[in-house]
């Protein structure tokens, strides 16, 4: 993951950035700024719906590091994803919300299988290029929250399966759970009725 | 890497096919053509993968800030660059800020003087001079000050804190001396200057929430049939939290500890409370600017080469007390002190000591006596 960002600014590298932070260097301070608030403000819409809140939460996730500098740890993989943890944090504790563990829970148990034969999926092929982005603004504006911020994790702030849990504070599973149930609407059947369309993606896929 | 006939859905969710999309690498891109080669059916399927997984990636990254709004959080955050922080208080500041208006013009804080004025109050055993009359004292030994009158009314306390009193507010606290807290009960609006003293802290109990600080100044306005209870912070870091009439003892000790807990707000931050939930409500935005000049809580107490007649105007109209000194003597002395947050009696020491003079708060006056400047 670390080598992503590096490839965006090569002039110094995360691990540089963080220890310059660690021994007071501003200019480290600023460029980290200047690499990661405007993500890290992103993610921040993805968990209030108040600007407000968010601009003020990235602020003081950035003035925390600087004034506990001292006290960081040395070896930081990923500066990001140190930011991203503490804003989740912060955002969540100003709005006295629950941490969302029990809601992902609720999906541990279900037995994800290799194949998609249960569920369907909201991806359709050959589709034009005004066609699959209206499929995607519709998926993410009818889908819940937490799901949303799975999947900005995943695919805009490219975050391992690993760090998103580590970010949201559930394990690696539940966080495959909440993506493969993002991106599939699950039937709640169990007797299902296959499609026709179901049928001929079997029997073209097996 | 599993070769198996991938689906569009799962090509979608695949990591390593993610990270082929999002950030080609040699490795990676040898290992896709490998896998086209092999399967050239998929072409289609995986080129519609890739336009998915890039739709998403934009869709999901679409909230930027504005120009505007970057050079706002920077403008912020720079400002703390150079804030040394004394204070250990680890907990993460709950409340951010809503408005960041005023930084102060500095923060020299003449921390010397804390030791000195806390020398000079601790002389004082009992209650000190509660200036004004309106004082009743109840059966449980409470002190009441209400002040009827249509000015800010100035109560200073036994430890050397100051409470500006604005008409129609009503303060009490116990006649005795607690060595574990310092407490009052507020009604109205009121704003606080307290001592630093860490080993007691001060709790301001309003109808449903208390105030809890460890030395600062800030202000709480508690009207009687308001629907909120507001608390602004000047100086310092005060913790506001619910506590409720009938809170349990276990819940009021927990209170009375020196750690601060609940929401924290520091400088120039404010925050509502709902009276009726005691959760905390937001205020609008501009509430912070359309604050009355004249009000103390407003007011910087930065002198720079100040002369005194303006020092002691500044202050007699702060905290509606009349100060008496010899015009001829000390008018023109120059003062260079910054004392925003510090209680009445403090800021009299430091300017004291500035002149070589002392002071004498007697019957809501202050007389100064000294020989002219330094």
């Amino acid at each position: 993951m670390v080598t992503t960002f590096e490839t965006l600014n090569r002039e110094k590298s995360d691990q540089e950035l963080w220890d310059g932070i660690r021994n007071g260097d501003e200019r480290a301070f600023t460029i980290a700024f200047d690499r990661y608030h405007s993500t890290l403000y992103n993610y921040g819409c993805k968990l209030s719906p108040s600007s407000a809140t968010v601009e003020d939460a990235v602020q003081d996730v950035f003035i925390d590091i600087w004034r506990l500098r001292k006290n960081l740890t040395s070896d930081v993989s990923s500066i990001k994803f140190y930011l991203y943890r503490a804003l989740r944090r912060r955002i969540n504790i100003g709005h006295e919300r629950f941490p969302v563990t029990e809601e992902i829970s609720m999906l541990d148990d279900l037995e994800i299988t290799g194949n998609d034969t249960n569920s369907e999926t909201v991806f359709i092929e050959g589709e034009s290029k005004s066609i699959m982005e209206k499929r995607i603004r519709g998926l993410i504006a009818r889908l819940p929250e937490r799901q949303v911020e799975a999947l900005t994790l995943r695919y805009f702030d490219d975050f391992n399966i690993e760090e998103i849990a580590q970010i949201m504070g559930v394990n690696d599973k539940s966080v495959r759970n909440f993506i493969y149930k993002a991106l599939t609407s699950l039937r709640h059947n169990r007797e299902y009725i296959i499609s026709p369309a179901l049928i001929f993606c079997i029997l073209w896929f097996s | 890497m599993k070769f198996a006939p991938y689906t569009l859905t799962e090509l979608i969710r695949n990591d390593d096919f993610i990270s082929w999309v999002r950030h080609p690498d040699a490795e990676s891109e040898a290992r896709w053509q490998q896998f086209l080669l092999e399967y050239p059916e998929k072409t289609k399927v995986v080129e519609d993968a890739r336009g998915y997984v890039n739709l998403l990636a934009e869709d999901t990254g679409k909230s930027k800030p504005t120009i505007e709004q970057t050079n706002k959080m920077w403008r912020v955050v720079e400002s703390h660059l150079h804030e040394e922080n004394v204070e250990d208080v680890q907990q993460p500041k709950i409340i951010s800020a809503w408005k960041w208006l005023r930084i102060a013009a500095s923060i020299a804080l003449v921390l010397g003087i804390t030791s000195v004025s806390y020398w000079y109050l601790n002389r004082q055993t009992e209650i000190a001079s509660v200036i004004g009359p309106q004082v009743a004292v109840t059966e449980n030994g409470l002190i009441e000050k209400f002040n009827d009158t249509g000015k800010p009314m100035t109560v200073l306390l036994a430890d050397g804190s100051s409470v500006v009193l604005q008409p129609n507010g009503k303060l009490s606290f116990s006649s005795k001396i607690n060595t574990k807290k310092r407490e009052v009960n507020l009604t109205g609006k009121a704003f606080f200057e307290i001592v630093k003293d860490p080993q007691r802290p001060f709790l301001v109990y309003t109808d449903g929430i208390a105030t809890k600080v460890l030395g600062t100044s800030f202000l709480v306005d508690a009207p009687e049939n308001g629907s909120e209870i507001n608390v602004e912070v000047k100086t310092g870091k005060v913790s506001v939290f619910a506590l409720n009439k009938n809170a349990s003892l276990s819940e009021r000790e927990e209170a009375e500890k020196p750690e601060l807990k609940g929401i924290i707000l520091s400088r120039d931050q404010k925050i509502a409370f709902s009276r009726v939930s005691g959760k905390p409500v937001k205020l609008p935005e501009t509430s912070l600017e359309i604050a009355n000049v004249a009000d103390i809580s407003t007011q910087l107490f930065v002198f720079d080469e100040t002369p005194m007649s303006e020092v002691f105007k500044a202050l007699e109209s702060a905290y509606n007390i009349k100060i008496i000194y010899n015009e001829s003597l000390i008018s023109n002395c120059p003062l260079n002190a910054t004392l925003i947050g510090q209680p009445f009696t403090e800021k009299l020491t430091v300017i004291c000591a500035a002149l070589d003079a002392q002071f004498e708060i007697k019957d809501n006056q202050v007389t100064i006596t000294g020989n002219g400047c330094r």
